[in-house]
């Protein structure tokens, strides 16, 4: 008990807001009917189309899905490399 | 005419059938005409956690098929005056009734009682399909962990799209555990499912010990799981309006936002 104090403290995060998040995540997945690999192969694709159009780092096109209230929500975001870069 | 609710989860072994027996049973302590109904075709056992199962003779199917008459299909709790069970066939299994004739049969049975409490087997397939069919209102069952949660989210899910209105049981809730920051708490769980709360019941052994012996806990009463589980049931039948979270007052919440307090449990 003691032990799991200390170690939760030292690593900031109790098992209960692991158990949180990652029902979040799950249920976003399942909700929109997605499953995770998938998502990787569509932000990949994304990623491409957006490189077609301004200079960005394909690599750190970030996508996510978030629910609140059972709505959930495609989130896509990217960073613009500077053109003179 | 009276109330139809399904009691539903997802996943298996959150304690469905305890909550059905036991809010059941409240439901009567409190003077309501309740009837149980064992949706489980195949995988019956709310006549065991009631203690009923040696006075069975006809069961659902009989009373679907026409072998008897629904009433006779039913079995008297003789605990109590206005409380009757009626079980599942053990032999046949969940495809033997279609939700059409579920239909009919609930709606019979709220003919003749206030409550009709049907106990829904686990999963989302044909039985959980019979099980909803003919109910007004459900009540989804879940424990504080990610594998009963997102089961239980499916299971809502579908409520919504059969249009039939759910309300939430956190089961099993432990406050020391929740406390030290290793269980879910019962705002964390409102908060993933978006549902209403009709209560949280806290892990009680004395929950084991009363199934153990086929009594429902609230017949006992001293427990603080069967406080809980009577506290849900006035809820249920309207005769308790006020929500435990909705009335936490400013400096308890000023509490809990700096940290200072445990979150509900």
């Amino acid at each position: 008990m003691m032990w799991n104090g200390i170690k939760s403290f030292m690593t900031g995060r109790r098992s209960s807001e692991v158990a949180k998040g990652r029902l979040h995540l799950v249920l976003a997945h399942d909700r929109s009917g997605l499953e995770g690999g998938r998502l990787q192969e569509m932000r990949q694709e994304i990623a491409a189309v957006i490189a077609k159009y301004v200079k960005i780092d394909a690599e750190a096109v970030e996508i996510q899905i978030e629910t609140r209230n059972r709505a959930s929500q495609l989130t896509v975001s990217s960073q613009i490399t500077p053109r003179n870069a | 005419m009276g109330r139809a609710i399904v009691i539903t989860s997802g996943k298996g072994g959150v304690g469905k059938t305890t909550v059905t027996a036991n809010l059941g049973t409240a439901l009567a302590q409190l003077g309501h005409s309740v009837v149980l109904v064992d949706a489980d075709i195949g995988l019956r056992n709310l006549d065991v956690v009631m203690g009923l199962e040696n006075r069975i003779v006809y069961h659902l199917v009989d009373a679907i098929r026409g072998k008897c008459s629904v009433a006779k299909a039913l079995i008297k709790d003789r605990r109590m005056d206005n409380l009757w069970m009626l079980p599942a066939s053990q032999t046949d299994d969940k495809d033997s009734v279609t939700p059409e004739e579920m239909r009919t049969l609930i709606f019979e049975l709220k003919h003749q009682h206030d409550f009709v409490l049907i106990d829904c087997p686990a999963g989302i397939e044909q039985g959980f399909k019979n099980a909803i069919a003919g109910a007004d209102e459900a009540v989804v069952v879940a424990t504080p962990e990610v594998s009963s949660i997102r089961d239980a989210d499916r299971v809502v899910g579908l409520l919504a799209a059969a249009e039939v209105p759910a309300r939430l049981i956190v089961n099993r809730i432990s406050a020391h555990l929740v406390k030290r920051g290793d269980m879910l708490s019962q705002a964390d769980v409102i908060e993933i499912l978006a549902l209403d709360m009709l209560g949280a019941i806290p892990l009680d052994d004395d929950i084991v010990a009363t199934t153990n012996k086929g009594i429902p806990a609230v017949l006992e009463g001293k427990s603080l799981a069967a406080k809980e589980l009577l506290r849900i049931a006035r809820r249920l039948s309207g005769m308790e309006t006020d929500q435990r979270t909705a009335g936490v007052g400013f400096f308890t919440r000023l509490g809990r936002a700096l940290g200072l307090s445990a979150s509900p449990a």
